[in-house]
C-alpha cells in the first residue's frame, strides 16, 4: 500500500483544520452569547457589539492604531522602496550586507527589538508615544517591505528605462513613469501588508507607548487582562473582518504583480515568516 | 545620498538591538547583571522558556507536518483552498487568536465539560494558566508558520516516488521514515526556525494564558522596563536572549547541508 492516500495522514490533517477553525469559531460564537460568564450558551444577543462600537476607550484605540498603521506603512514604504532602488547598482557586497540587515531584523525577536528602541529613545530623551510607536513599527515593517519590492525589481528590465532615457524623458520622468509604475503592484501590497502587520501589533506598541493614548490591540490586551466578557469576542471578530480583508487585498495584490521563480520564493519565506 | 540616509538610520536601529548595554549611561563594565542572572530564579525560568519553546515547535513540527503532506497529495484546486484555510486563522488578530483559548480551556469551558463528560477527570481541567496553557497557545499561533515551508518541500516531491517505494516492498511506516521525512527535512528545519525563534521570545501569549504567574523570559525582560525599571539587567536579559538565538541558529545551519547532500 502506497502512502500516498494513506487514511491515517487524513485523519490527521482534518483534526488538525479542525485544531485551527475551532478556536475563531468559538470567538465568533460567543461574539453573540448573552451569557457574561461564557460558561453556557445564554442565548444571541447583539449587545456586545453595541456596546463594543460606544466604547470610548475602543474608539479612540482604533483612531489611534489607524494613524499608526497608516502612518508606519508610508515610512516603510519610503525607506522600502529607495532601499530597493539603492540595492539595484549597488556593488555585490553591499548587497549582501543590506541583504543581512534585512533579515536581520526580520530575525531579532521583537521583544528584544522593541527593549532596544526603548532604550534608544529613552538614551536620547526622545519623547515615546506615538512617533516612536511609528518608528519602531517601521523598522521591522520596511524589511518586509524591502523584500516584496527587490522582488519586484529582480524582474525589471533596465533596457525599458534606457529605452524611456534614449527617447528624451527627464530622469525623474523615467522614474515616476517607468520604475515607480513597474513597481506599483508590489508597493501596494507591501504598504497594505506594513499596514495590516502594524494594525495588529502589541510588543512594539506596548513598549513604545509611554503616555499617550494606547493602541486598539493594546485596548483589547487590557481589557483581556480584567475583565473577561464578550465584548471583548465582539471587537475581535470585528477585528478580524478588518485584517482579513487586508490581508487578502495585500496578498490578490502581490500575486497579480508578477509570477517570477525568484519572486515566489521570496513571498513564500514573507508568507511564512511574519504573525 | 537619498539611498544613503534610510540605509544608515537602519543600521544604527540594527546595532541598537545587538547591543544595548553600550547605550547604557553611568554603567561601568560589569558581570554582575549576569551573574544576577544566573540565580536559580531566573535560570528557572530561562529553562522553562526554552523547554516551552523546543516542545511547542516539536510539536508544531509534527502537527504541521500531517496537514501540509495531506495537501501536497491534492489535486491543485483542493490544494490552493486547503492552502488558505490554513492562512486565513493566521491572519486574524494575534491578540484575539490566543484570548479565544482562554474561553475554550477556562474551568466550566467547553474542554473542561467535554473532559468531565467523557470521565477523563473527576474536578475540573484546571489548565488555564499553567504552562500547558501556554504550550497550547504558541502552538496554535505559529502552526501555519510551520505548515508553509513544510509544504513547499513536500510539494515538491514527485509522486513517482512515492509509488516506487511501495512497489518495492516497503511498508507505509518505512516509507514515511525513508523515504518522505529525508526529503522534506529542508522544510521542517526552516519551519522550525520560523517558529521557534519567535517562541522563545513570546510576551504576549504567557501573559494571556500564563495569567502573568508562569513567566517565559520575554516576559520577564519587559518587566525589567516596564514595573522594575533595572535596565542594565533588562538589557542583559536581551543580550542573553539574543545569544542563545545565535547558538541555535548556528546549529541549525551547520545540519543542514549536511541533510540536503544526504
Amino acid at each position: 500500500m502506497s502512502i500516498r492516500r494513506h487514511p491515517v495522514s487524513a485523519l490527521l490533517a482534518f483534526a488538525v483544520l479542525a485544531f485551527l477553525w475551532l478556536p475563531l469559531l468559538a470567538v465568533v460564537v460567543n461574539s453573540f452569547n448573552r451569557d457574561t460568564l461564557m460558561a453556557g450558551w445564554g442565548g444571541a444577543t447583539g449587545h456586545w457589539y453595541n456596546l463594543a462600537a460606544n466604547d470610548h476607550d475602543v474608539r479612540e484605540g482604533l483612531k489611534t492604531t489607524l494613524i499608526i498603521a497608516f502612518a508606519s506603512a508610508l515610512v516603510s514604504l519610503a525607506v522600502g522602496i529607495s532601499g530597493a532602488l539603492w540595492w539595484r547598482r549597488a556593488p555585490r557586497r553591499a548587497q549582501a550586507v543590506y541583504d543581512g540587515l534585512v533579515y536581520a531584523r526580520i530575525i531579532v525577536p521583537e521583544v528584544v527589538f522593541a527593549t532596544a528602541l526603548f532604550f534608544l529613545f529613552v538614551h536620547f530623551k526622545f519623547r515615546l508615544g506615538l512617533p516612536a510607536i511609528i518608528i519602531g513599527h517601521s523598522v521591522w515593517n520596511s524589511a518586509y517591505a524591502t523584500l516584496i519590492i527587490q522582488a519586484r525589481m529582480v524582474g525589471l528590465d533596465p533596457s525599458v528605462e534606457e529605452a524611456a532615457a534614449d527617447l528624451g524623458a527627464t530622469p525623474w520622468r523615467v522614474f515616476r513613469r517607468v520604475t515607480l509604475h513597474s513597481l506599483m503592484p508590489a508597493i501596494i501590497a507591501a504598504g497594505l501588508l506594513a499596514f495590516t502587520f502594524s494594525f495588529d501589533d502589541v510588543v512594539t506598541s506596548y513598549f513604545l507607548q509611554g503616555t499617550a493614548q494606547s493602541p486598539l490591540p493594546i485596548v483589547l490586551f487590557g481589557l483581556i487582562r480584567f475583565r473577561l466578557t464578550p465584548e471583548v469576542n465582539a471587537i475581535g471578530v470585528l477585528v478580524m473582518l478588518l485584517t482579513v480583508g487586508l490581508m487578502s487585498l495585500a496578498v490578490t495584490m502581490f500575486a497579480t504583480a508578477g509570477r517570477l521563480g525568484r519572486s515566489e520564493k521570496r513571498a513564500g519565506f514573507l508568507d511564512m515568516y511574519r504573525r | 545620498m537619498f539611498f544613503v540616509v534610510p540605509l544608515v538610520l537602519v543600521a544604527v536601529y540594527s546595532f541598537g538591538s545587538i547591543n544595548p548595554v553600550t547605550l547604557d549611561v553611568g554603567f561601568g563594565w560589569t558581570t554582575g547583571n549576569y551573574r544576577a542572572f544566573a540565580s536559580t530564579l531566573y535560570l528557572h525560568s530561562l529553562l522553562r522558556s526554552i523547554f516551552l519553546s523546543l516542545g511547542a515547535t516539536g510539536a508544531c513540527a509534527v502537527l504541521g507536518f500531517s496537514l501540509a503532506y495531506f495537501i501536497s497529495r491534492q489535486p491543485p484546486r483542493a490544494q490552493r483552498l486547503l492552502l488558505v484555510a490554513v492562512i486565513v486563522p493566521f491572519w486574524t488578530s494575534f491578540i484575539v487568536r490566543t484570548y479565544s483559548w482562554v474561553d475554550l480551556l477556562q474551568n466550566l469551558g467547553p474542554i473542561d465539560r467535554l473532559a468531565g463528560a467523557i470521565g477523563l477527570t473527576d474536578s475540573h481541567l484546571s489548565v488555564l494558566y499553567t504552562p500547558t496553557a501556554i504550550a497550547i497557545g504558541i502552538i496554535y499561533s505559529y502552526l501555519p508558520l510551520m505548515i508553509l515551508p513544510i509544504y513547499v518541500s513536500l510539494e515538491r516531491i514527485d509522486a513517482s516516488i512515492y509509488n516506487a517505494a511501495a512497489d518495492l516492498g516497503a511498508t507505509p511506516w518505512r516509507q514515511f521514515r525513508r523515504v518522505v521525512l529525508p526529503l522534506a527535512m529542508p522544510g521542517v528545519i526552516a519551519g522550525c526556525i520560523i517558529v521557534g525563534i519567535p517562541a522563545l521570545g513570546e510576551y504576549v501569549i504567557p501573559e494571556i494564558l500564563g495569567g502573568g504567574k508562569t513567566l517565559m523570559l520575554g516576559n520577564i525582560l519587559a518587566n525589567q522596563f516596564q514595573t522594575t525599571g533595572n535596565y542594565p539587567f533588562g538589557s542583559a536579559l536581551a543580550v542573553t536572549l539574543m545569544g542563545i538565538l545565535m547558538i541555535l541558529l548556528f546549529l541549525l545551519r551547520r545540519r543542514q547541508p549536511l541533510q540536503e547532500s544526504a
